[in-house]
């Protein structure tokens, strides 16, 4: 089981999305609203793995992204977005994230990728 | 989406009343089952295909049986008699209106002229609604002429019926240039289009998305509420900009907002497409490459 960062600026997703991780097992060890906050919460607590939201205010989750690997380049972050944009998603794959949750959340499709990632 | 427009049509004219309507209703829903367990216990899919076509379902906004011959799991003969063994939606209101003594079939087949000709439907109007068909519904309800116009709101009203309410009814769409408003949650994209689109609701018309939506019970609207209609809207987005980025048009979300009692303004106007949504007022508001401010 994994301590996971969730980044969201809407609560509303953060809320489904402790509510799943949670009912899943996983301890949820820190939320953030923006990219800024994101990278602060993980140089504090080097979660096992960050949900990073993309469209977020202050700073998107691509720049958080790139900030946080370049803090610590193992980092186990899994892009969250309502968007499938295919720039988007390349654009994260190159700065290094190791997959991604559609929203709405499908509860099966999201514990399916942190079992895979955490095993 | 036959048994509410027909279904309403019978309430404003005395033929059943509106309790009657939500009993007949109730009890449709409940005779409804999912395509894939039925394509499983009829085995024409795996349980398996049936999994991959529900992810697929998350990111496209394509019906199941669509993607299951698109990805030649089923054939069209199969979609349709898993859909004529799922119960036919028109067929079902019909059944419940003679089983609970509400009409006869020769009545309802006076009515079904009548309501035809009230609205000046044709024939194949009358298909779109006993098939459910939300392309050719939103075509004859929604007056607006401009392609993408039509693209975004028969998106945003198929996933009303798929996240919020089954049975949403919607009206001709009005072009305005101001609106006041008490509640309303928003986001805008921008790119190679500029796009608005917002829910806008008095009172507590906004709840009528927020609980279905999230789940959760909400009792007046509040940041909560504003933020799961903001999410609501986001997918919508999400789903059209994925759909965009395929076609080589590319749009970027901007942060969902809300605001509460306030104006829009647009120099060219913007459309709103009333909405009957679990039985509250709300407004659909979108524009497209057009000025539009809050005051």
């Amino acid at each position: 089981m994994a301590n996971i960062l969730l980044v969201d600026d809407s609560r509303t997703s953060r809320r489904m999305l402790r509510n799943i991780l949670e009912s899943a097992g996983h301890t949820i060890i820190d939320e953030a609203t923006d990219g800024e906050q994101a990278v602060e919460k993980y140089i504090a607590n080097h979660p096992d793995i960050t949900t990073l939201d993309i469209t977020m205010p202050v700073m998107d989750g691509i720049e958080a992204l790139k900030q946080i690997k370049q803090v610590d380049s193992e980092a186990k972050v899994i892009m969250v977005s309502a968007s499938s944009q295919k720039d988007k998603l390349i654009e994260a794959v190159k700065y290094g994230a190791e997959d991604f949750i559609a929203k709405p959340f499908e509860p099966s499709q999201i514990i399916s990728i942190l079992n895979k990632l955490v095993s | 989406m036959f048994g509410h427009f027909f279904g309403n049509y019978l309430v404003k004219n005395g033929v059943i009343t509106e309790e009657q309507l939500d009993s007949i209703l109730k009890s449709q829903k409940s005779s409804r089952v999912k395509m894939g367990l039925i394509a499983v216990s009829e085995k024409m899919l795996t349980a398996r295909q049936t999994y991959e076509i529900n992810m697929l379902q998350v990111t496209l906004d394509k019906r199941f049986g669509d993607i299951a011959v698109e990805k030649g799991y089923l054939t069209p003969e199969q979609v349709n008699k898993i859909i004529s063994l799922q119960g036919n939606p028109y067929l079902l209101f019909i059944q419940n209106l003679t089983e609970k003594n509400l009409a006869t079939m020769e009545e309802i087949e006076t009515y079904i002229q009548r309501f035809k000709a009230d609205n000046d439907f044709t024939d194949e109007d009358i298909e779109a609604f006993k098939s459910g068909d939300i392309d050719r519904l939103t075509d004859l309800f929604i007056n607006i002429k401009k392609p993408l116009y039509k693209e975004y709101v028969s998106l945003a009203i198929r996933n009303i019926i798929r996240f919020v309410d089954s049975g949403v009814i919607f009206n001709n769409a009005e072009l305005v240039k101001t609106r006041r408003f008490q509640h309303l949650a928003t986001q805008c994209v921008k790119g190679d289009h500029d796009v608005f689109i917002g829910f806008e609701g008095d009172d507590d018309a906004l709840l009528s998305i927020a609980v279905p939506y999230t789940k959760e019970q909400f009792d007046e609207v509040d940041e909560d509420v504003y933020d799961a209609v903001c999410e609501f809207t986001n997918c919508i987005n999400g789903l059209f900009a994925s759909k965009l980025s395929y076609e080589g048009v590319n749009i970027d979300m901007l942060p969902p907002l809300f605001y509460t009692d306030a104006e829009l303004v647009s120099e060219q106007g913007f459309y709103s497409i009333p909405l009957i949504v679990n039985s509250k007022k709300v407004n659909l508001l979108i524009s497209i490459d057009s000025d539009i401010m809050i005051k």
